[in-house]
């Protein structure tokens, strides 16, 4: 019961023929090999001559096992000719960002000391659990709008929050969107009142929060449309030949369709080799292993046929290191249905 | 002496003529816009609080926007924070729906 699947557009054809492709995203159930697959990509592309960054916003990132070096909260760490990873430390992060709201409390203001009920507010605001998400979010668009790589990989976090980080986006966009409304009528009430009185306006501070809620909105409307921009936006969704993963895919394929992001395509990973089973002294226990991933290998390729962007095997040593992650990068932008034939 | 006597006539005439057009603005302002600036200003008081609140909600236990946006504003909330709170947090009774 051999199920050839394959490809039917890999994944360097699929760059080749979308080049205006510039944001990579990897998305999946958590531990389905999300990380090696962005690092593998990262790492065919560097060595295609594009300057790359590889960036991690999954909080259990492990971009630091995959390269076996240290880059969790070291800034853009060179990995190797043309290739970068980030790491987000989002507690760091949210510490020098409420240094940067008190520092400039204290410029504007020319105060010594902070009030204590807006230092407690600054202090209680990194328990909050949006803080992380949002302190990575920003992080990942400062980075995607710095234009510094020709490429920008992101293994992203679990399908679930990758769902929660989309929405996120569009929800916080449309409420600035309503705060800039508040914030513009009460400028013209105030406007009114000091053309029709004596009333001082207040126009100055008014168009320093405008400008903030702008820059806010700007943020987050550009990840809003980056992720439903097919000409520069690349999605993949990893899955493995199991019944949990694939009905997983099925619904995230939903879920993104009515966000109106439109997935590029599926990976298949962890695939144990057919020729494998029909070797000699193979235990059954690996025999049955096998025919079910064959199975549902059959069910893959009639849901998600021509999504199939690649088939990667479960490898004789775990995927780390660049020459694992070279050897990765082989079978993933190479004929990755023959194996399988 | 009688000089400055006359030039003082004609500089007071003016001074006593513009308080009466200033009496008038007076009145006429507190006539026909005094309402109305009033109305304007407490319009503006009610959408600075609601900004407050929708920003800031979380100082009150409302949380609303996330912190890490609500304190990218916060330097420009905080002079208004206590008075916002005050208001916000007072009891009320029948006599304020008088003012």
């Amino acid at each position: 019961m051999t199920t050839a699947v394959s490809a039917t557009q890999n994944m360097g054809l699929y760059l080749a023929s979308n080049p205006g492709v510039k944001y990579i995203l990897f998305g999946g159930k958590g531990g389905l090999g999300k990380t090696t697959l962005s690092a593998a990509t990262s790492y065919w592309l560097a060595k295609q001559g594009k300057k790359v960054c590889v960036f991690s916003t999954d909080p259990q990132a492990s971009l630091t096992d995959i390269f076996e070096r240290k880059i969790f909260g070291q800034g853009e760490v060179e990995i190797a000719k043309n290739l970068y990873a980030l790491e987000i430390d989002a507690d760091k992060r949210i510490a020098e960002y409420q240094n940067e709201i008190r520092q400039k409390i204290r410029d504007m203001y020319k105060m010594e000391t902070i009030p204590e009920e807006v230092e407690d507010y600054i202090n209680s605001s990194s328990a909050e659990p949006a803080m992380a998400e949002s302190a990575t979010f920003d992080a990942m668009v400062e980075l995607m709008t710095s234009g510094r790589y020709d490429y920008y990989v992101f293994d992203m976090m679990p399908h679930g929050h990758a769902i929660r980080f989309l929405g996120m986006a569009d929800i916080l966009d449309q409420w600035v969107a309503k705060i800039m409304e508040v914030r513009k009528k009460a400028g013209e009430y105030k406007e009114s009142a000091s053309v029709l009185g004596s009333q001082k306006g207040g126009l100055a501070q008014e168009d320093y929060v405008l400008k903030e809620l702008e820059f806010i909105r700007n943020r987050l409307d550009f990840v809003s449309n980056m992720v439903r921009d097919k000409t520069h936006t690349a999605f993949f969704y990893v899955l493995i030949p199991e019944l949990m993963p694939i009905l997983d895919t099925r619904k995230a394929l939903e879920m993104f369709r009515a966000f109106d992001v439109t997935v590029s395509g599926v990976v298949v990973n962890q695939v144990y080799p057919q020729e494998l089973r029909d070797s000699g002294g193979v235990p059954d226990f690996l025999k049955h292993k096998i025919d079910s991933q064959q199975e549902y290998l059959g069910q893959i390729k009639g849901e998600f046929a021509d999504l199939i962007r690649g088939v990667v095997p479960m490898l004789d040593r775990e995927p780390k290191g660049l020459e694992m992650i070279g050897r990765v990068a082989g079978i993933l932008f190479g004929d990755s249905g023959v194996f399988l034939r | 002496m009688s000089v400055m006597r006359g030039a003082e006539k004609k500089e007071g005439e003016p001074k006593k003529e513009r308080e009466i057009i200033k009496a008038a603005k007076g009145v006429m302002y507190g006539m026909a816009l005094h309402g109305m600036v009033t109305y304007a200003l407490r319009l503006r008081m009610h959408m600075e609080n609601l900004f407050m609140l929708i920003t800031m909600g979380d100082m009150l236990g409302v949380p609303v926007l996330p912190p890490y946006y609500s304190l990218r504003l916060l330097p420009y909330a905080v002079p208004y924070l206590k008075t916002w709170k005050q208001t916000l947090l007072r009891d009320r009774d029948i006599t304020d729906s008088l003012y």
